[in-house]
């Protein structure tokens, strides 16, 4: 059985029930496989990136109904010709993003991938398509399946269509950072553009050995954006990507959740070595050396901070903080509801 | 049975416990009242410890429980299907703490919504998801219904802030689901979303972290009446269109205005007018100028007859006092009220009040709507008399009907009210058997012994048993609509 690129809901539910003994690896466009753990060996691929229609968008209903494999570039361009934004910073396909839910640099309050998803299609392991929420701005009808697509790395079900909220575009938005400043004064001075509002729609904390700046975006009518920018004592600046992981770095990256007011005690728990962004959405990405790792790990629930490894080798990933027992409970529970041959991995 | 009674007032003791039938009244429904059912008892436990200890009695004597909060649900949420015991979490009311610069709060699941904004007032922030039962529903309520408000155009729905939950699941182990930075951890799934929303079928929140918003610098209130329904909702098309977002946009129709205005909630809204449109924006004074601005040429644009703004709090606390009290100037039409809560893609809005106002002539009902038009979320309200057999049942049916039409115009059965009791037999309008199965299949696991909360939500395989705990004649007529 070789790996599949599917196309259609039926060709889907055809691989999965004609998959054998094999168990399966969802795939957007491939760009988040390093941050995956280790593919079992007798399991096949199937890449849903041939699944990229947009297949509904409706401006004046701020909604639209798209496929998995549309590439959020060309999302984002049909969107914004039409004055439209899905408000957080996806990339790879929207599935794929959505799946994986990564660390994006927005801030509390902002768009998230669970407020965005509304409804969806989906086909469990076993071949059976079903459907959860609805396509409009608001619904409470049912249990809401469809959230636990959110940073379910492609381990619960296989979303087919997905139902997105919208928002109008801002009419101006500029990018700002600061100077460079030390930990304590970077915490609170974060805390405070936090509690703006409105806050900015993007923040961050980087650290890095030389220092701690705070970086963001605030968006909104062309003139709230300018006086923004002078009343916060902010400068312009052109916002540099964040950087992919190097694999061959000898570093290991977490993800995690801080509160903001632990911000500094986080900051000063890192290795020599460490790099860190810190969301105002209180997420937060660390690249350290692999060797400190398990050292700040176990550091941080005293922190209240929860993290796991998502770069690294294959083994280490998924890797993390203790959490709650009955929460994994739960967890393994919809695993086994929703999956109970095991087929997605 | 008795055996059970002892354990769970061993807990509470007799002063939180209630038995005798003529008390327990107060608990046989919720603000859906056409579905009642007396509790076996009540018990009112404070803390998480006694929640837990009080479902691990229950759960090992298989006796079904349902949890509570003010009772304010408009869908049947907290009424038993079946004799169960009640636990109510009304006394669980404190706010536990309040992180000013992290931007949350802890509360126990019976704080009043309306207090936890006054709590933390002093502070400049607020909680912003406003159900109108805000001054009465509670936290817990809200996690439980995944509350909106008007507020939500704007701000989302209760899911969108909460960040975690102290669980109490039905076998009466303790859960924490999320944390106070965020909901879901990298390394496992949502749980929060998929907790908020169940209807008190998951299990009991008795500690809840919600998000905490600072309140913006200044908020203009603007209302306008209009000589016909599909001009307020183009003038709402085109705010929205602007690329404007406000945090409220209400309307509400002819025989809602003159309800209201034939009340004590009396907000001086022109009688004669077809349509008054409320809208609300709040952000920068500088912004606010120029949208106000805009907002009043699309309503002069669509010929509004009347145009009134308020800024001051006083002012715009008259202007939202006739929306506010909507519900409650109803109550003088009959005896009882049917809020009915659908959703249509707002681009729908007109087509759908259209169809409302048929099916109410059809059925020969009373009928007002007072609806959150920027995400065309509907509330057509029925008044009508709850001891005319007859006339319950045209209630329902017309209310039936209603649900189909929005389902029909690519909406959903449901916008903030939740399925309860009330909508459990139209489940299957919106949702294939496959979609139901699956969401049975994540019920199991929260609640695999089906007894929180039991058979809410998700109709069971003979769709009718339902219907069929209802009065007998207007099972009837239901299923007769239902064939039709």
């Amino acid at each position: 059985m070789n790996n599949f690129t599917i196309n259609s809901t039926a060709e889907l539910i055809d691989a999965l029930r004609s998959r054998g003994d094999h168990r399966v690896r969802l795939c957007g466009g491939g760009s988040r496989h390093h941050a995956q753990t280790a593919r079992p060996f007798d399991s096949v691929v199937i890449a849903l990136a041939g699944m990229n229609r947009i297949q509904r968008l409706e401006p004046d209903d701020l909604t639209c109904s798209v496929e998995p494999g549309v590439p959020c570039a060309v999302l984002h361009e049909e969107l914004a010709a039409k004055g439209l934004e899905l408000g957080i910073d996806a990339d790879g396909t929207i599935g794929g993003f959505l799946a994986a839910d990564p660390v994006t640099a927005a801030t509390t309050g902002a768009a998230s991938a669970r407020s965005a998803l509304l409804g969806a299609e989906a086909v469990l392991g076993e071949g059976k398509a079903f459907k959860a929420g609805s396509r409009v701005v608001k619904s409470v009808a049912g249990f809401d399946v469809h959230k636990l697509l959110i940073g379910s790395r492609g381990l619960l079900f296989a979303a087919t269509l997905l139902h997105l909220k919208l928002r109008p575009r801002p009419p101006a938005a500029i990018d700002f950072c600061t100077d460079v400043m030390e930990q304590e004064a970077a915490s609170r001075r974060f805390i405070a553009l936090r509690s703006l509002a409105p806050a900015p729609v993007r923040l961050s904390l980087l650290f890095d050995p030389s220092g701690c700046r705070i970086t963001g975006r605030f968006a909104g009518r062309a003139n709230w954006v300018a006086t923004a920018l002078r009343s916060n004592g902010v400068r312009e600046a052109k916002l540099a990507a964040a950087t992919p992981f190097d694999e061959h770095s000898g570093n290991e990256r977490l993800a995690g959740l801080v509160p903001p007011t632990q911000v500094r005690h986080l900051l000063r728990a890192l290795p020599v070595g460490a790099f860190a962004r810190i969301h105002g959405n209180g997420r937060c990405e660390i690249d350290l050396p692999a060797k400190a790792t398990d050292a700040l790990l176990r550091a941080m629930p005293e922190l209240f901070v929860v993290a796991a490894i998502i770069g690294g080798t294959a083994v280490r990933r998924g890797q993390g903080t203790p959490l709650d027992a009955g929460a994994v409970r739960l967890d393994q529970g919809l695993k086994q509801a929703l999956d109970p041959q095991g087929v997605f991995v | 049975m008795d055996a059970v009674l002892k354990s769970l007032i061993a807990i509470v003791g007799k002063h939180r416990a209630i038995v005798a039938r003529d008390a327990l009244l107060a608990w046989e429904c919720d603000g859906f009242t056409v579905h009642k059912q007396l509790p076996l008892a009540v018990v009112a436990p404070e803390t998480t410890e006694e929640v837990a200890a009080l479902v691990r009695i229950l759960h090992a004597g298989k006796v079904p429980f349902v949890p509570r909060g003010a009772g304010t649900c408009l869908s049947g949420g907290p009424t038993p299907m079946a004799p169960s015991v009640v636990i109510e979490l009304a006394r669980m009311n404190r706010v536990l703490q309040v992180a000013a610069d992290d931007l949350y709060a802890v509360v126990q699941p019976g704080v009043v919504n309306l207090d936890l904004t006054t709590a933390v007032a002093h502070l400049g922030l607020h909680y912003a998801p406003d159900p109108s039962s805000q001054s009465v529903c509670t936290i817990g309520g809200n996690l439980a219904e995944n509350s909106g408000g008007p507020h939500c155009f704007k701000y989302g729905m209760t899911n969108d802030h909460v960040l975690s939950a102290v669980v109490v699941l039905p076998d009466g182990s303790i859960a924490k689901l999320g944390s106070e930075a965020g909901p879901r951890a990298p390394h496992g799934f949502d749980l929060p979303a998929i907790f908020c929303g169940s209807e008190g079928t998951f299990g009991i929140a008795t500690e809840i972290t919600v998000r905490l918003c600072r309140d913006a610098e200044a908020v203009h209130t603007l209302l306008a009446s209009f000589g016909d329904m599909p001009s307020a909702c183009r003038a709402v098309s085109q705010i929205v269109g602007a690329g404007m977002v406000p945090a409220a946009i209400e309307i509400l129709d002819q025989a809602t205005i003159r309800a209201v205005e034939a009340s004590i909630y009396r907000a001086g809204y022109p009688e004669d007018a077809a349509a008054v449109l409320l809208v609300e924006l709040d952000g920068p004074v500088a912004v606010l100028e120029e949208e106000t601005a805009e907002v009043r040429n699309f309503f002069a644009q669509n010929g509004a007859l009347r145009i009134e703004a308020a800024t001051s709090p006083t002012e715009r606390k008259k202007l939202w006092r006739g929306r506010k009290g909507a519900f409650g100037a109803m109550g003088r039409l009959n005896t009882d009220l049917y809020v009915l809560d659908g959703v249509v893609p707002r681009t729908k809005l007109v087509e759908a009040l259209n169809g409302i106002y048929a099916i109410g002539k059809k059925y020969a009902v009373v009928l007002t709507n007072v609806f959150h038009a920027g995400d065309g979320n509907l509330h057509p309200n029925i008044s009508y008399d709850g001891r005319n057999v007859e006339e319950v049942a045209r209630v329902l049916a017309a209310g039936r009907e209603i649900l189909q039409l929005c389902i029909d115009l690519g909406g959903s059965i449901s916008g903030e009210h939740g399925i309860g009791t009330e909508k459990l037999e139209h489940m299957p309008m919106m949702y294939t058997e496959a979609d139901l199965e699956v969401m049975a299949r994540v019920r199991s696991v929260f609640n695999k012994d089906n007894l929180c909360n039991p058979d809410k939500v998700l109709p069971s395989r003979h769709g009718c048993a339902e219907v069929a705990k209802w009065p007998a004649m207007i099972a009837r007529v239901l299923d007769g609509e239902g064939q039709s």
